[in-house]
């Protein structure tokens, strides 16, 4: 009886485990997601700053590859909404998971009690 | 088996900590970790700030020459003499992979808008830093304060019962010639209103003689009054704790748990009390707050717990002395003679208590006898018919307050069994004062000597402390040398005063 709790203890821990590393892994992307929007931010603003007498590059591999002011702008815009995008889509996806690892939580520390439970009683048959 | 625990503890599960210090630890800890954090951000970005600047001195003076001599890098470990030729054209990174050529004076734009986030940044940071720096500072106060290693005492103030906050009535501005009237006025109403239930007479004036009828017979009752408060006040000194207890059995709260531990046997401090009373009474507190013991109260704190009190009532000596007295204390000590005579308790009554002070309230009774040739016995003490002849009167802006809430206290006191609040008892005053609301005087009032009795703040939140000021005892001695003599005749002298009043009128 202890053991097969014991086992089923074993389980729901690895299982846990692996949800924390995802949970993780989504909290860093998201936090690089973070900085390419404060970046791309910085980026809009000083295109601002430009006027169109300036020639805008943009690097593509080992190439810098001339670029209209206007379509910078834009692009950079384009991209900014995609980040914002990725951002609230990772967001859901941690809730989500975060649910889930309290729930993982909860299962563990009721088939912990279990566990000592029936180790308890295992020690007074003995 | 171990590892498993293990390793459940450590896959997140909240580490509880055995003790409180342990957590308290680990808590300094984190706020010291983020501090450090902070520091070495603040150092990252102050760096990049720092060399922002030098960039712009560099783009300064970038454009004076159109070429300059320079030693260029050749791979990682050699120079060459070269040079640096269209000097002002710059290609400016703008980031995530955006280049523009621009100008030295553009570049010098663009730099000068990175600084301004770099700025923004290092705020953020030192705004952060100190925040967690604070927190810190509190976990050790907090630490220094349950450890009680520090010299802080928690001060807690259990309010019991909401309706005692409010106490509008005690504000009352104090108008000098207006109160007298108004004491009139209220008296003949009550006398009225008496009368009409009394003896169900409709007639709105009553003769003269009448009036002294009436007085004397509320005199009397005033005497019986007196000697139930005399009674009880003594019950009051000598058995504060029975009394109190009895309170704290009828009341509930958390609050009584530290009041027992605080009964004036136990951890009273009448020195400390006192002193602190010298201290106040120095400067006219409005309100005073009692501390209770020190004590640890078992959280490991010391824990001073008052209850506010109505406001003091202000009695001047004419000698220009001011002392205060507790109005509402009176009014506990009504309510608690109330309750111990609601709770059956019946104590040897001492007759010879009348001159006695043990409590401010006594000085009430004390000072009525002082008040020459008052027609009603009961005044004030904060007011004097005659301000020239009476030894005190009351300077506080709420005598009238005070005098209408006595006479209501009084009259419910007596009238009711109900747990008498002093502010409850203010919105019943004329209503409800049918039995001797006019003689004012309380038995209970004695003259304080000194000792501080506590009281139980529970049904009323009222005050502790009685007065202890040093001030005070001057008034109580004079007083007790007064009363002394007067003492055993004043029942027979007030009456004899009256007497001689209505004698002098006739």
């Amino acid at each position: 009886m202890a053991e097969a709790i014991h086992k089923k203890l074993q389980s729901e821990l690895e299982k846990y485990q692996q949800m924390q590393k995802d949970v993780s892994k989504s909290m860093s992307s998201r936090q690089k997601l973070e900085a390419q929007l404060t970046e791309n931010n910085i980026v809009k603003e000083e295109l601002a700053l430009l006027d169109s007498q300036n020639t805008v590059y943009k690097l593509i591999g080992p190439v810098l590859v001339k670029q209209d002011l206007d379509e910078a702008k834009a692009t950079v815009s384009k991209r900014l909404e995609y980040i914002n995008g990725e951002i609230q889509r990772y967001e859901s996806l941690l809730k989500e998971m975060e649910r889930k690892s309290e729930q993982h939580r909860e299962v563990l520390s009721s088939l912990q009690q279990e566990y000592q439970r029936a180790q308890g009683q295992a020690v007074g048959k003995v | 088996m171990a590892s498993v625990h293990d390793q459940m503890a450590a896959a997140g599960k909240v580490k509880r900590s055995k003790d409180l210090p342990q957590g308290v630890e680990r808590l300094k800890e984190e706020h010291r970790k983020v501090v450090k954090d902070c520091r070495s951000q603040i150092e990252h970005w102050k760096k990049v700030e720092n060399d922002y600047e030098s960039l712009q001195e560099r783009l300064r003076t970038l454009p004076d020459k159109l070429s300059y001599d320079i030693m260029v890098p050749f791979g990682p470990l050699a120079f060459m003499p070269g040079k640096l030729v269209h000097t002002n054209e710059l290609t400016v990174l703008l980031g995530d992979n955006w280049f523009a050529k621009c100008s030295a004076k553009q570049a010098d734009a663009l730099v000068e808008h990175r600084k301004k986030h770099v700025k923004n940044t290092l705020d953020d940071l030192q705004k952060v830093m100190k925040n967690f720096q604070n927190r810190a500072d509190f976990t050790d106060d907090l630490e220094k304060l349950t450890g009680d290693t520090g010299d802080f005492v928690d001060i807690r103030e259990e309010v019991i019962n909401e309706e005692e906050v409010t106490k509008g009535k005690h504000r009352l501005a104090h108008k000098a010639n207006s109160k007298p009237k108004q004491v009139y006025l209220l008296e003949l109403e009550e006398d009225k209103e008496k009368k009409e239930g009394d003896d169900e007479r409709t007639t709105g004036v009553l003769s003269e003689e009448e009036l002294w009828a009436r007085l004397d017979e509320l005199e009397r009752q005033e005497e019986l009054q007196d000697e139930r408060y005399r009674l009880d006040s003594t019950d009051t000194n000598g058995e504060d704790t029975t009394s109190s207890s009895e309170e704290e059995k009828e009341a509930d709260g958390g609050s009584d748990v530290q009041v027992n531990g605080h009964q004036k046997e136990n951890g009273w401090l009448p020195t400390s009390i006192t002193s602190q009373m010298n201290g106040t009474n120095g400067s006219h507190p409005e309100d005073e707050e009692e501390e209770d013991c020190d004590e640890e109260a078992g959280n490991g704190l010391p824990t001073i717990y008052f209850s506010h009190t109505a406001e003091f009532k202000k009695v001047r000596i004419n000698t220009g002395k001011n002392t205060t007295l507790k109005f509402s204390e009176r009014n506990e000590q009504k309510a608690q003679a109330k309750r111990k005579k609601k709770s059956g308790k019946s104590n040897g009554h001492s007759p010879h208590e009348s001159y006695k002070i043990t409590s401010p309230a006594d000085i009430y009774r004390v000072f009525v006898d002082l008040v020459n040739g008052e027609p009603i016995p009961r005044k004030s003490i904060l007011k004097s018919r005659s301000r020239e002849n009476s030894m005190c009167s009351d300077t506080s802006e709420s005598s009238t307050a005070d005098f209408e809430e006595r006479r209501a206290a009084f009259g419910r006191s007596w009238s009711h069994d109900d747990a008498t609040h002093s502010d409850t008892s203010d919105g019943i005053t004329e209503e409800e004062s049918p039995t001797g609301t006019s003689p004012r005087t309380n038995g209970r009032f004695e003259a304080f000597t000194g000792t501080v009795i506590e009281k139980d703040p529970l049904p009323c939140s009222i005050p502790h402390l009685t007065i202890a000021p040093p001030a005070l005892p001057t008034i109580p001695e004079r007083k007790l040398e007064e009363v002394g003599p007067e003492a055993p005749q004043e029942p027979p002298k007030r009456m004899s005063k009256f007497k001689a009043t209505q004698l002098h009128q006739k």
